[in-house]
């Protein structure tokens, strides 16, 4: 057995050995134990370093507060974590752990070097440090504080493990499985009504683990504890250990994050490492007990110096004696009955050294009688020893003055400064607190939410008092809940240990305080001196004293810190606390990895990703995929050999002189359909519908009531009342509901109605002057020809077997045609079109090869040539406004003097003069001669390499560019300025002569 | 594999001791929508349209469910939609509406299984034990909107749009090896 453990005592199986590694050194502990324990049953309480000047630090407490023992775990690869608290973290065998902020080791470390400099490193010092010469900044300062900064090192490796999240709604959830917590679950658990406890340890109990004396009604502590665990999982209460609840949000939402699998030396197939539960509870009790202080004096960091009500959790739950000496300091009764403990567990302590006067008879009686020195009215100045403390320095006070000192040897300080409740889930709720001045200490007063907070997190101290008030919240959650408790509970506890104390600011010394290293925040390296600093410099609330300092703002989020750095603060002010006022606390309760946050959302699941029903097709063929919104959509599809350019030109070049075929599956679709139909289509889009005959489309602009292009497509009427609307592919759903929100709210008087047919559709389009060749054996219901079916037609027809309708339409200029097949068949029309196509050598092409083709036409894409700024005159479509028409959203928007203004932005076609391909995004300017900074006329909205036209094209938005035709702007790029003349947007086939088909002969 | 799911045969996906996810087969939807008195149209189709909002009602062939103050979603054998559609038709006239044959936009996926109801809070912020069995509900599941029909304690349908389907069950799938692994 470890030399520190004591035979009989605490819960963790020593019989069941647990090898693991600290710093390459291999520990054994057993099964219960945490790294800390393991390490402290080692007599080892070196366990890092500190954060700004790399003093040597060891475990100060037992719980998820602890500053100081922050380690990182590694489990193979990719599987580290740094800033891993090892008194959270079980051991299991393999389990392999470091220390932080040390080189060249933990022993011996380099960066302790700061720690003789501290007079430099006070609060502030980046702001007055690193502020001169300016020059230095980015080359010498910032990656110095980057390197001297940052709490472990982050992972690089990618994580393999996996997350997951779940939803729970219950009617009851309680935060905390101390006697509270307990006492109040068990008055809640009734039939049908379902009650959740959760606790952040491994094991539920909170302070009944370290409390075994106690007696509850006449059963001892753990007994009770496993039988009242036993009744309440019988009952059916979800009683949840290595789940912290991390945050409290509105309307009784909380956060939990569960530890699955790393205590577990094995991991399971099918098992996330951590849970995010997102619980919604009718009623939330909170349980979350109080967190001891520690007490501020020069030398209170070093390695053994310990919370008391720790080293009884680390003697009565692990078996630990934290010391085989220890020395007492304390300002509450909860320390003696520490030091008792550990006395009765064989330590020898050394003194109990209590800053009060007096303090009650039966602990001066308990001390006599287990002949422990008393020293009442004593501060402690100073401890000594590197690596871990060896004594400690206690003088007599009397009457504010401090007497000399004496040094007591110790191999461990066991202190306490009193108790604070635990307040961080209630001001989460936005609860209001009030200062308690007998407590000196604030206390939840009133929350927003159907909650209530019970136990130590009130100020109620001593487990009888505990479960008591647990057992009112419990019966008031009841009440709450329309339930009737049923029977009493009452509960009466023998050997308990409700005690009283002061509160203190820093301790006073006889050496001088301005050089005493009296730590308030352990973990950010903040000291008493600090505080003070701050409040001399001008900080005023506790916020500002906060950002300068960082007091408060690591990691444990001042778990130990706040109160203290408080006390101190409202001292130098001169003003009482609540004047000063607390810092607010946010979630997460401890720190909480991006995984569990992430949950299932990473690698393939990390977001929606829409696909067709064409994408395996366009998979197996070799297609690169882009994505447009949710959707991923082929781009292109390289032939062996081919890069992008390559493919997207020979797509171009055969689709023109042949055909091509391209998946427009994800265009929005909406069916349009009602007695109003008509009407809510010109009330709507800018065209003109009422005598656009049956079996015909049209293209339609869509405005916001600004006048601002917001959408466009073809739309095609199926009969009197029926109109098939498209939309842009990323434009669907906000057009659906643009439409329904009219419809409801402006225009309920209209019998039409909407409904979204995107996904119902497959539809493929065949562009080029064979498509209609192709397409036209395989069409039954309808001859493909000018004649019969001509540009700009609609029909409900067979194509190859399959019901369709059919478009006639182009949006490349070429002969085209967009089929919709019901979804599910639109893999086999794509394959009996493709079979058909290679008499033709057809061409699959992607949405880059349909950009280039579309802008050698001048066909504007909605958010590409479009911004939100440019009206349908901007873009030359002003035939597309039904002129004759009463209304229409965004006529009035039109109207508005600056969108008739001369001189707005046009889009207009830019050639260049040197036949270079201009950059999308690139400035315009009319003078490249004039001074910098350059006038900015507009910039190029689309530029593609162009074989049709014969040299590269661009669309442009120009200021007054439809009156400048001809003329040169110019666009200055890094290397040069690159000419370009001003053309129409149209560059090839201005007279739609390809859009005929050809009588066959 | 998981995508296009609608091209998987119908029957069990995956399956555990929890769980099992199947595809159901292909059936004829339509989305109705009508305002007013809806009763003529209960005579057509052969089912009382249900009146509140979220419940259903069923006959043999056909099952319907009131999505909102003027909307229905019907499922059907696929042999009846065109009397379905036509039937409409004939009361179009008298009673205005839109009947649009949706049958190729989604697929419908069942789930059942011991631990159904913790699958779905996997993906779902509202409670699925409060859904009543034989009511349906449209909600977000992991960020995409689904129907959830209750057909049973124990076993629900989703009908989930053709493109998220694929999203939906690579959850579904790594839910039901999740809850098999705590069994």
């Amino acid at each position: 057995m470890s030399s520190y453990r004591v035979a009989g005592k605490g819960r963790v199986d020593t019989g069941k050995p647990v090898d693991f590694t600290f710093d390459g050194k291999t520990y054994q502990g057993g099964v219960g134990d945490t790294v800390a324990s393991a390490l402290l049953a080692h007599g080892e309480h070196l366990m890092g370093r500190s954060f700004k000047y790399h003093r040597p630090r060891g475990a100060v407490a037992a719980g998820s507060e602890e500053p100081n023992a922050l380690i990182g775990t590694r489990r193979g690869p990719g599987r580290f974590e740094p800033n891993t608290r090892a008194t959270m973290q079980e051991i299991w065998p393999g389990l392999e752990t470091q220390s932080q902020n040390k080189f060249p080791s933990l022993k011996f470390d380099v960066g302790a070097v700061n720690d003789a400099a501290y007079m430099m490193f006070s609060a502030g010092f980046y702001y007055k440090t690193f502020m001169w010469p300016r020059s230095f900044w980015d080359k010498v300062y910032e990656p110095f504080i980057r390197q001297a900064a940052g709490l472990g090192v982050s992972p690089t490796e990618e994580d393999p493990d996996h997350y997951a999240s779940r939803y729970l709604h219950c009617d009851v959830l309680i935060v905390g499985t101390g006697p509270a917590g307990l006492a109040a679950a068990k008055v809640a658990a009734q039939d049908g009504l379902k009650v959740v406890i959760v606790d952040e340890h491994s094991e539920a109990g909170g302070t009944l683990l370290s409390e075994p004396q106690a007696k509850i009604d006449g059963t001892p502590a753990w007994d009770w504890l496993s039988a009242t665990l036993a009744e309440l999982k019988a009952t059916g209460v979800k009683v949840m250990t290595r789940t912290t609840a991390i945050g409290y949000y509105h309307q009784n939402f909380v956060g939990l994050c569960e530890r699955v699998t790393d205590h577990l030396s094995a991991l399971p197939d099918d098992t996330p490492r951590e849970r995010m539960w997102r619980v919604r509870a009718k009623r939330v009790i909170l349980a979350q007990g109080a967190l001891e202080k520690p007490l501020v004096f020069h030398g209170n960091d070093r390695p053994g110096v310990m919370l008391a009500g720790s080293a009884q959790t680390y003697l009565n739950r692990f078996g630990v004696l934290v010391g085989k000496s220890p020395a007492v300091i304390t300002s509450h009764d909860s320390a003696w009955f520490a030091a008792f403990d550990l006395a009765d567990s064989g330590a020898k302590v050394q003194v109990i050294a209590d800053t009060r006067a007096e303090v009650d008879a039966d602990l001066i009686a308990g001390a006599k009688s287990r002949g422990i020195p008393v020293k009442l009215s004593h501060t402690v100045t100073a401890t000594s020893g590197r690596l871990r403390v060896k004594s400690v320095r206690l003088n007599p006070v009397d009457g504010g003055s401090v007497g000399a000192g004496s040094n007591v040897t110790c191999d461990a300080l066991l202190m306490s400064g009193g108790w604070t409740p635990s307040l961080h889930l209630f001001s989460h709720t936005k609860g209001s607190l009030t200062w308690d001045t007998d407590l000196t200490t604030f206390l939840p007063n009133e929350t927003p939410e159907d909650c209530i907070i019970a136990g130590a997190s009130r100020g109620l101290w001593g487990i009888e008092a505990a479960l008591k008030d647990g057992v009112t919240a419990g019966e008031q959650t009841l009440d709450a809940l329309d339930r009737a408790a049923s029977g009493t509970h009452s509960y009466a506890v023998e050997n308990d240990r409700a005690g009283t104390g002061v509160t203190h600011k820093e301790l006073l010394t006889d050496k001088s305080p301005g050089k005493a290293k009296a730590f308030v925040d352990y973990q950010n390296d903040v000291t008493a001196k600090d505080l003070r600093l701050a409040v001399r410099e001008g900080m005023r609330s506790i916020e500002h004293v906060k950002r300068y300092t960082t007091n408060g703002m690591a990691t444990d989020q001042g778990k130990m810190s706040n109160i203290n750095g408080l006390n101190i603060a409202a001292d130098a002010l001169g003003k009482p606390q609540p004047k000063v006022g607390l810092t607010t606390f946010r979630p997460p309760y401890t720190p909480t990895t991006f995984g569990a946050f992430a949950g299932y959302h990473r690698g393939e699941h990390f977001e929606v990703t829409r696909k067709t029903q064409i994408d395996g097709w366009a998979r197996e063929n070799g297609a690169v995929f882009e994505p447009v919104g949710q959707w991923s959509r082929a781009w292109y599809f390289p032939k062996p050999g081919e890069d992008m350019e390559t493919a997207v030109r020979r797509e171009c070049v055969t689709t023109r002189n042949s055909v091509g075929i391209f998946d427009a599956s994800t265009l929005g679709k909406i069916e349009v359909k009602g007695p109003d139909a008509v009407e809510f289509m010109n009330r709507m889009y800018t065209n003109p519908w009422t005598k656009l005959g049956i079996g015909r489309c049209r293209y339609g602009l869509l405005l916001g009531d600004d006048g601002f292009i917001r959408d466009d497509g073809v739309i095609g009427r199926f009969g009197q009342d029926l109109f098939h609307v498209t939309t842009t592919t990323g434009g669907a759903a906000r057009v659906l509901n643009m439409m329904e929100d009219y419809l409801q709210t402006e225009w309920p008087d209209l019998n039409v109605w909407l409904t979204s047919t995107t996904e119902n559709w497959s539809t493929i389009a065949l562009n080029g002057p064979n498509a209609a060749r192709l397409l036209a054996p395989l069409v039954e219901g309808i001859d493909i020809n000018d004649e019969d079916f001509q540009h700009m037609s609609c029909a409900e027809v067979t194509v190859a077997g399959m019901p369709a309708r059919l478009f006639r339409l182009s949006f490349t200029g070429e002969i085209g045609f967009e089929i919709n097949v019901p979804a599910p068949m639109g893999r086999q029309l794509w394959e009996a079109l493709w079979a058909a196509g290679q008499a033709y050598d057809i061409t699959a092409y992607g949405t880059e090869t349909m950009h280039v083709l579309r802008a050698e036409k001048g066909y504007i894409i909605v958010g590409q040539d479009t911004d939100g700024t440019v009206t349908p005159q901007d873009c030359g479509m002003g035939w597309a406004i039904g002129k004759a028409k009463p209304d229409f959203v965004g006529k009035r928007g039109l109207m508005r003097p600056d969108l008739v203004a001369k001189g707005r932005k046009h889009l207009v076609g830019l050639l260049t003069e040197d036949d270079s391909k201009l950059e999308e995004g690139a400035q315009i300017v009319f003078d490249p001669n004039q001074p910098k900074p350059m006038t900015m006329v507009g910039h190029v909205t689309s530029s593609y390499q162009s074989d049709a036209v014969g040299q590269p094209i661009a669309l442009a938005l120009v200021a007054g560019g439809h009156d400048k035709m001809g003329e040169t702007v110019y666009i200055p790029m890094p290397d040069r300025t690159i000419k370009a003349k001003i053309t129409s947007t149209v560059f090839l086939d201005p007279e739609n002569t390809r859009l005929k088909i050809a009588k066959e002969s | 594999m998981l995508h296009p799911v609608s091209q998987h045969q119908p029957g069990v996906l995956v399956a555990s001791v929890a769980a099992q996810v199947s595809l159901c087969a292909p059936v004829a939807r339509l989305s109705l929508r009508a305002k007013g008195d809806v009763t003529p149209l209960t005579g057509a189709f052969g089912v009382s349209l249900p009146s509140g909002i979220g419940t259903c009602a069923e006959t043999d062939r056909l099952s319907a469910v009131r999505l909102g103050p003027d909307e229905w979603l019907m499922k059907a054998e696929v042999d009846d939609l065109p009397a379905i559609l036509s039937a409409g038709e004939r009361l179009y006239d008298t009673l205005p509406h839109s009947l649009v044959d949706v049958s190729g936009r989604e697929v419908t996926l069942e789930l059942s299984g011991p631990k159904v109801l913790d699958l779905l809070t996997l993906g779902m912020a509202r409670d699925p034990e409060m859904i009543p069995v034989g009511d349906a509900r449209r909600l977000n599941f992991d960020g995409v909107t689904v129907l959830l029909w209750r057909k049973a304690e124990d076993r629900f349908e989703m009908d989930i749009w053709h493109s998220f389907a694929p999203h939906i069950l690579s959850l579904l799938k790594t839910g039901v090896a999740e809850l098999a692994a705590e069994v």
